[in-house]
């Protein structure tokens, strides 16, 4: 019983996390209605852009995280309209096509990254948050690494941007009506295709900066891509697809979810509990938690 | 239409006597394995390219199977030809129920659920000390390369087979395309989609298993990484979508020539997996924007528009015997 509450602070530290990996997850689905299963490799991507660009300035991954969010951005937006020529095409299933689009652009990215980054581990030092803080309650003692602590503010401050941005700015109101009806939105001026391709934009670089605070947190390597890519589905299927504010709860459930295996069973299991998880969520609500999804 | 049956009769002709005109047993065994990949082709374009829902663990049931044969073979000391259709059958029960949840749901769910289905089985198979954990297990060994050539050729061409009669020809195929197209108007039509698509799941999942458990014997040797790893499925996915969805001869078009491609970049270009890796990713993409329907959807397309042309009156063409069956 000692080890509950860590194990409770733990899921709910690590859950933080996963709020990010899925909030622009969820968006882009949300709005070009495409499952993107390169979603790891973009985290796994950013990933390793901080870990080089922490090597070579020496800065801390945290003020490196604005130029990293910038240069996904940029590849995202640029990426978009290839993907978009995909799923708005007029030949088979173009939701499909997506879906294997994305699927080869997975692949592709693994393979680049195992080539030029080989098959080693690594971690991001971050020296702003090398300690923990220590907090002793009548006996029950609770360790919370600050880097974890960062990792939850930021998800925290993610969310919370995102949150300003879609409900208060006439860029989110477009975003909200893309994702409502795209014909009716067109139909009152809003262009599709480079909202479209900010959503994306900005999607890609939520993740990539979600990658490196992964990398403070955990260690990176090449292959990490499909465990998260398998997480952000998780979460975004639990929330309800495109229901973003599902997400915080769905994330902090998988956080709790796997502290919980982590502590008191096998962590190899993670993976099945997660399906098994998923599995029954889809067998007993398919639209998710909520009832709130797609 | 004929001489397409034709063509099919002279490659199986052709095919059945090329082990008596090869004798290197190098070329047999890949010849052996590209039959291997046309059927696992052809059965992830049953569910992906005929029913229109994509299973990206294909891979899954390849490995339930191989497992099934390994651990009957070892344990049990089964026959071979006796793990052989418990293979297929303990992979149609795990599609069975890997399916009735997700299969009443739209595409996406799918593709998620089985793709982390595949990555569950792997972590399985890791974990457990039956199956041997990451060092895999040993299967008795029976070297004969002829034997395993007539015995792949035998399964994938029954297989072949039992897919042109189901989909081409019997009403199945038209109920399957039909909630392909819509399952709204399917449904409204009296089909039931979730038994159709679970029908489909299964008949694509029971071949795989009996695909992998032939593998497992063969190779003797199997692992979590070689027969559950992604590259399974991330072929076959490549296979079907460079040949040509929703048809029986483009994927088995598509694995011959992956096939062949990934041998040849293997034994003589670099044995750098990794390159190829990018590549295989490289073709899905590019396939996606430049050749949707495949290399067989683009030529057939092309040669039906010719045939058309020629033609001065339109006549319809009859694409839908046996409709009045359904």
């Amino acid at each position: 019983m000692e080890l509950l509450p860590q194990a409770m602070i733990d899921g709910f530290l690590i859950g933080g996390i996963y709020i990010t990996i899925a909030i622009g997850f969820s968006l882009a689905y949300g709005v070009m209605h495409i499952i993107d299963f390169a979603v790891g490799e973009w985290i796994m991507l950013g990933a390793f852009l901080g870990y080089y660009l922490n090597l070579w300035t020496a800065l801390d991954p945290f003020f490196l995280l604005p130029a990293i969010f910038l240069v996904f951005a940029l590849i995202g937006y640029l990426v978009q309209p290839l993907v978009y020529r995909v799923i708005s095409g007029k030949k088979g299933n173009p939701v499909l096509m997506g879906l294997v689009f994305t699927f080869g652009l997975a692949l592709m990215f693994r393979g680049l990254a195992l080539t030029s980054f080989g098959f080693y581990s690594h971690s991001i030092p971050s020296t702003i948050s090398q300690n923990s803080y220590f907090l002793n309650m009548s006996g029950v003692f609770i360790t919370i690494p600050y880097v974890r602590l960062a990792g939850l503010l930021y998800a925290l401050a993610i969310t919370l941007v995102l949150h300003f941005v879609l409900k208060k700015t006439n860029f989110g109101r477009a975003v909200r009506a893309l994702a409502q009806h795209r014909e009716a939105s067109g139909l009152m001026g809003i262009n599709a295709k480079r909202i479209s391709s900010y959503v994306y934009g900005i999607y890609v670089g939520l993740s990539a900066m979600t990658g490196v605070i992964i990398g403070c947190i955990f260690t990176i390597n090449a292959q990490m891509g499909g465990d998260y890519t398998v997480l952000a589905f998780f979460i975004v299927v639990l929330a309800g697809m495109g229901y973003l504010a599902g997400v915080p709860w769905a994330a902090f459930l998988l956080g709790l979810v796997q502290s919980f295996f982590l502590i008191y069973l096998n962590p190899s299991y993670t993976l099945m509990a997660v399906f098994v998880i998923l599995f029954t969520i889809l067998l007993i609500s398919p639209k998710g938690l909520f009832g709130r999804g797609v | 239409m004929s001489r397409k049956y034709l063509l099919l009769i002279l490659a199986f002709g052709i095919l059945l006597a090329v082990p008596s005109v090869i004798q290197d047993t190098f070329f047999l065994r890949i010849i052996t394995e590209a039959i291997l990949w046309i059927g696992l082709a052809i059965s992830w374009d049953v569910l992906a390219g005929y029913t229109g829902y994509l299973n990206f663990g294909h891979g899954a049931f390849f490995g339930v199977g191989a497992y099934t044969t390994a651990l009957l073979m070892n344990l049990c000391g089964c026959p071979f030809f006796v793990a052989l259709p418990v293979a297929g059958v303990v992979a149609g029960i795990v599609a069975l129920i890997a399916g009735i949840p997700t299969l009443r749901l739209k595409g996406a769910y799918f593709a998620i659920a089985t793709w982390a289905l595949a990555r569950a089985v792997q972590q399985v198979a890791l974990v457990m000390d039956i199956t041997g954990g990451p060092d895999g297990m040993r299967l008795p060994t029976y070297l004969h390369p002829g034997f395993f050539y007539y015995l792949m050729l035998g399964v994938v061409a029954g297989i072949f087979a039992l897919y042109w009669f189901l989909l081409e020809k019997a009403p199945f195929g038209l109920k399957v395309k039909a909630i392909r197209e819509d399952d709204q108007s399917a449904m409204s039509l009296g089909l039931n989609p979730t038994k159709i698509k679970l029908q489909a799941f299964i008949l694509s999942a029971i071949p795989a298993g009996i695909l992998g458990a032939i593998y497992a014997y063969w190779i003797t040797y199997i692992d979590p990484a070689s027969v559950l790893g992604d590259l399974v499925t991330d072929q076959a996915v490549v296979m079907a979508v460079f040949g040509g969805l929703g048809t029986l001869i483009g994927p088995a078009i598509g694995a011959i020539i992956i096939f062949s491609f990934k041998t040849y970049f293997w034994a003589y270009l670099s044995n750098y997996q990794v390159l190829y890796l990018i590549i295989l990713g490289g073709v899905i993409a590019a396939g996606v924007v430049f050749l949707p329907n495949g290399i067989w959807g683009t030529i057939s397309g092309y040669l039906q528009t010719r045939r058309t042309l020629k033609q001065e009156p339109v006549v319809q063409e009859k694409t839908d015997k046996g409709a009045h069956h359904v």
